[in-house]
């Protein structure tokens, strides 16, 4: 058993057209994930049940499960029902792609939306109050006040979820697509060497892994550098 | 049932591995540390599903290697799929771990390491009966999190063939040709694992701090 170095070089070319799959899959869910985890949030912190009570059983619902067993349940159960099939949304359902999408979106709406209301809780009562005793009405105080301070809160635990998001998109590979983890495993299946595809697969996940950390490192200190400003 | 043999097995493993990797990660030794810091940062950053398909594949690859060079008419081996399972799954989570007990490590209060040191103890020790008491409670609320992406986790093996309830209801549908009741029923035990998880936890928290409660 000989690592071929010669094969790593010869499967990345194939193995960037997942890149672009694996990429579009990240940023789309995580775009979607992020309205909806606004939308969750905003229903949990309104106070009322009619609200609240969906989004607690939506979030606890898409926490319990597996990501794996979600993309299943969509792509191969839903085409069980009749409605479904004959429904406007079949030409997207029928994709592979936009179920992975769909699944993933639904995933993190449910993951950051948590986080989301870490920051928000997270926000000093104080501030909230000052404003309220300034006179500002309790939408502008969220929106001026609460917003910015919560975002920087949960920045960290975010870029942790749009890390974990990069690697649940490696799952889009068990329903047929080509992701980077898909192009692997079919040029695996070619060449039976699994060390040097699946390690050089993993290296180019890890360098996406470290991007992110970067980015948002750089967003955080940047967002905080009026703390750093008084010391 | 094969999902929670797999659940306790990996939850063993990584716990033996988060021990490993903090002590490693918090002792002076430069070359334990940048092992330790290697091993959660690779970890870390790789998919589940491509670490569960190296240690799989890999390891086939590799036990076929040896044994051909002892006996050259052998063409393939491959280890278990559910002990491959079991111990991917146990790698990843391990890199967590030793992140968690790293930080619960240094919440102890250094004074009572101290303390143990001038009563004489030795540094294992003072790691069995002082630390580790101490570091759980403060390690419990991470520890449950990863208990739980440990448990989801599980639902990966079907990929590598082990018959789990994701590849029995793979089974069940092609029979009935209902999948969508199949999934859902899955996804259904896996919410009640989860929930009973949190739920222990939740237990175990109250009991690690019932110290801190005040008097009423």
């Amino acid at each position: 058993m000989i690592f071929e170095f010669g094969l790593i070089f010869g499967s990345i070319p194939k193995m960037l057209t997942g890149l672009g799959l694996t990429l579009q899959l990240l940023l789309l869910s995580s775009f979607i994930g992020l309205v909806l985890a606004v939308i969750t949030l905003l229903m949990r912190i309104s106070g009322r049940w009619f609200l609240v009570a969906p989004a607690v059983v939506y979030i606890y619902i898409f926490r319990g499960t597996p990501i794996l067993v979600q993309i299943f349940v969509i792509y191969y159960g839903l085409p069980q029902f009749e409605f479904i099939r004959e429904g406007v949304f079949w030409p997207f359902l029928r994709e592979p792609f936009w179920c992975c999408i769909l699944a993933l979106s639904l995933n993190a709406g449910a993951y950051v939306s948590e986080i989301l209301r870490g920051g928000v809780l997270g926000v000093d009562k104080g501030a909230q109050e000052a404003a309220s005793a300034l006179g500002i009405s309790k939408t502008q105080s969220f929106i001026y006040i609460t917003t910015p301070i919560a975002i920087r809160l949960s920045l960290p635990a975010y870029s942790n979820d749009i890390i974990s998001m990069t690697k649940a998109t490696a799952l889009a590979s068990t329903v047929t697509l080509l992701d980077m983890t898909g192009v692997a495993r079919t040029i695996v299946a070619q060449t039976f060497a699994p060390y040097e595809i699946f390690i050089s697969a993993a290296i180019i996940y890890m360098v996406i892994a470290w991007m992110v950390q970067k980015g948002f490192g750089m967003l955080e200190r940047r967002m905080s550098r009026y703390i750093k400003a008084t010391r | 049932m094969v999902i929670l043999r797999l659940f306790a097995v990996s939850l063993i493993i990584a716990v033996i591995i988060g021990l490993i990797g903090a002590a490693m990660k918090l002792s002076g030794n430069r070359l334990a540390q940048t092992i330790a810091n290697a091993y959660t940062v690779i970890f870390r950053g790789t998919p589940e599903l491509l670490v569960l398909l190296i240690v799989y594949f890999g390891a086939a690859v590799t036990l076929t290697a040896i044994v051909q060079s002892f006996d050259a008419n052998v063409k393939f081996i491959d280890i278990p799929p559910f002990w491959a399972g079991a111990f991917a799954i146990a790698l990843i989570v391990g890199a967590y771990m030793t992140e968690t007990f790293r930080g619960a490590f240094l919440g102890v209060d250094s004074g009572h390491v101290e303390a143990a040191r001038a009563l004489g103890l030795s540094n294992f020790q003072t790691f069995v009966y002082v630390r580790i008491p101490q570091m759980w409670r403060l390690a419990l609320p991470n520890f449950g999190n990863h208990m739980l992406s440990l448990m989801k986790d599980t639902a990966l093996i079907s990929v590598i063939g082990v018959e789990e309830i994701v590849f029995v209801a793979e089974m069940a549908t092609t029979v009935t040709n209902k999948p969508f009741t199949m999934y859902i029923v899955v996804a259904f035990i896996y919410l009640c694992i989860t929930t009973v998880i949190t739920l222990a936890v939740m237990l175990l928290e109250k009991y690690a701090n019932k110290h801190l409660v005040g008097g009423k």
